[in-house]
């Protein structure tokens, strides 16, 4: 009965739109210090290489190689983050855009590591391990009347899910605690926070690298759910998917990004026939979006607005959490 | 317990301070007066740690503090009100206040922001208006607040009359003056030198870089080359 109910394509693109969501969540990060980083594509490439390499050439297990993948992108984002701290706006998307590129470049012309434009295949899935760790520990499938492939997918989707709802729950946290202050008031004023006694160098490496970690963390989850990954990956048009999940999205709040993602990749596995023109789309969400709602869809009065009808006229205004999302 | 000495600050190329020296005393108003472009918040930018000089000490106690970071220095209790009284628009009232007193771990903080409250009662009335709301004036006196929550024993004041009307000038100095009764020293910034000079102890006088003139305020407010000069060449 369950195993009618499951349908490993769509599983198959739930595990991409949670793979996204991370992606959202981790521009939206170091969004929330007022940087624009276009860079996390890039991280994201330096996490899944790093997993995929060392899974495929040296036998770790996948944990470990999610782990050195999502830890290299940290330290890549700790090294460009620091001497492009100086640089603001504009100028910090072409250095972190460029970053992008010098890292494609080299991933398509290290041939004898990353086999070049061809990419590497048959990276460990990260289903198939997960159903062998079972099937090892005498679980099988079949009890819950499900095929292998369908539990595969199943199990991917269920942890992915598991981990973003993690993530959330953690950043949110982060928002409200001295870490998530610090953040808000360097976006809203550098100088105004620096003089507050707000090391603005520090919480702005912080985010950046949070930004960079989530980004690699997403690249070797992807590298381990597509088992195949190429230079194109993550190149130029990745920076751009990501820019328009909190674009879109809004990046005031993480719910922005997060429904920026979700839609974004839905809507053209949905509607089959647009997504050949997904890239034109793109650039006409940015300019409607520029003139029309420059905060993105979600922001801070929508929440509250949201709240306050799910409340219906509520015993306490509630004025205390207002701010918080 | 503030001493400037021979302190030299340049933007690239440009030299705007050339050999500063200063002092302010525990418990006194000393203001700086000067021109535009005589360098007085490159001074203030210099001693709370927003430029680095390339020459010369700015001691606190007697402790050399030169090149700490602002972070640093609000812990060691010196607090820029910055010019222009860059408050955070986008958070309310009462929220700009708790970011004055980040770096503090104790467990006054409350008690400090009700007490700063009955100073500025207008704060308190719109607590949970965002920042970017209020008046000038308001405006102005959120950025003290602000400053004085993450309890200074120097209060470095850039400017706090800067496009603001007479009146609530006159508030404002009145307000500085009752800060420093309570036991704040502070250091000002001013082109309004008649009522800087009327509530401060001593004054220098900037120009170009250079301090041509100081003494005791009284003393400058009667010298009639001192309000030429800070007037710039105009006699007046």
């Amino acid at each position: 009965m369950l195993g009618e109910l499951i349908n490993p394509y769509y599983l198959q693109v739930a595990s991409f739109i949670l793979i996204n969501v991370i992606l959202g969540i981790s521009i939206y990060i170091t969004l929330s210090t007022g940087q624009l980083s276009l860079a996390n594509a890039g991280f994201m490439g330096v996490g899944a290489y790093t997993s995929a390499l060392l899974t495929l050439n040296f036998d770790f297990p996948i944990l470990i190689g999610i782990l050195a993948g999502t830890l290299m992108a940290g330290l890549f984002g700790i090294i460009i983050g620091i001497p492009t701290l100086r640089l603001q706006g504009v100028y910090l998307a072409i250095v972190t855009l460029g970053f992008g590129e010098v890292l494609r470049v080299i991933l398509v012309n290290w041939e004898s590591l990353t086999k070049g434009s061809i990419g590497l295949s048959g990276i460990p899935h990260l289903g198939r391990e997960i159903l062998r760790t079972f099937k090892e520990l005498g679980f099988n499938p079949g009890v819950m009347g499900l095929q292998n492939n369908q539990f595969i997918f199943l199990m991917v989707f269920l942890l992915l899910l598991f981990i973003v709802i993690g993530i959330i729950w953690f950043f949110k946290r982060q928002n409200r605690s001295r870490i998530g202050r610090a953040f808000a008031a360097i976006k809203l004023d550098e100088k105004a926070a620096e003089s507050m006694g707000i090391n603005i160098t520090y919480y702005k490496v912080l985010a950046f690298t949070q930004g960079a970690l989530l980004s690699g963390f997403a690249g070797a989850l992807y590298a381990h759910v597509l088992a195949y990954i190429s230079p194109a990956d993550f190149a130029y048009h990745r920076a751009v998917e990501i820019l328009i999940f909190a674009v879109f999205g809004g990046s005031e709040v993480i719910w922005g990004p997060v429904f920026g993602a979700l839609f974004l990749t839905v809507m053209p596995e949905v509607l089959r026939f647009i997504s050949e023109y997904r890239y034109m789309i793109y650039g006409l969400i940015i300019l409607v979006m520029m003139a029309v709602r420059p905060q993105g869809l979600i922001d801070v009065h929508l929440l509250n607005w949201m709240k306050l009808k799910t409340k219906k006229r509520g015993k306490e205004h509630g004025t205390a959490n207002q701010k918080s999302a | 317990m503030l001493k400037v000495q021979g302190i030299s600050t340049s933007y690239g190329k440009i030299n705007v301070l050339k050999n500063i020296s200063l002092e302010v005393e525990e418990g006194s108003i000393v203001t700086i007066l000067g021109a535009n472009g005589a360098g007085k918040s490159t001074t203030m930018k210099t001693i709370c740690g927003l430029l680095k000089p390339q020459e010369g000490k700015v001691e606190f106690f007697g402790e050399d503090v030169t090149g700490r970071r602002p972070d640093q220095l609000v812990r060691t209790g010196i607090a820029l009100v910055p010019e222009g009284r860059q408050i955070l628009s986008g958070m309310t009232v009462l929220e700009n206040l708790e970011m004055g007193a980040y770096h503090r771990k104790d467990n006054e903080i409350k008690h400090d922001i009700e007490k700063v409250m009955e100073r500025f009662p207008i704060l308190k009335e719109r607590h949970q208006q965002l920042g970017g709301t209020l008046s000038g004036g308001q405006q102005q006196m959120l950025a003290i607040a602000r400053a004085l929550l993450s309890r200074p024993k120097l209060l470095l004041l850039d400017e706090p009359s800067m496009g603001l009307a007479p009146l609530v000038v006159a508030d404002i100095f009145k307000i500085i003056k009752e800060i420093n009764e309570a036991g704040t020293t502070v250091l000002l910034v001013e082109q309004n030198a008649r009522q800087a000079l009327r509530v401060s102890d001593y004054g220098y006088v900037l120009e170009t870089g250079k301090i041509i003139a100081e003494g005791k305020s009284n003393d400058l407010l009667t010298d009639p080359r001192i309000m030429e000069a800070y007037l710039g060449r105009k006699s007046s």
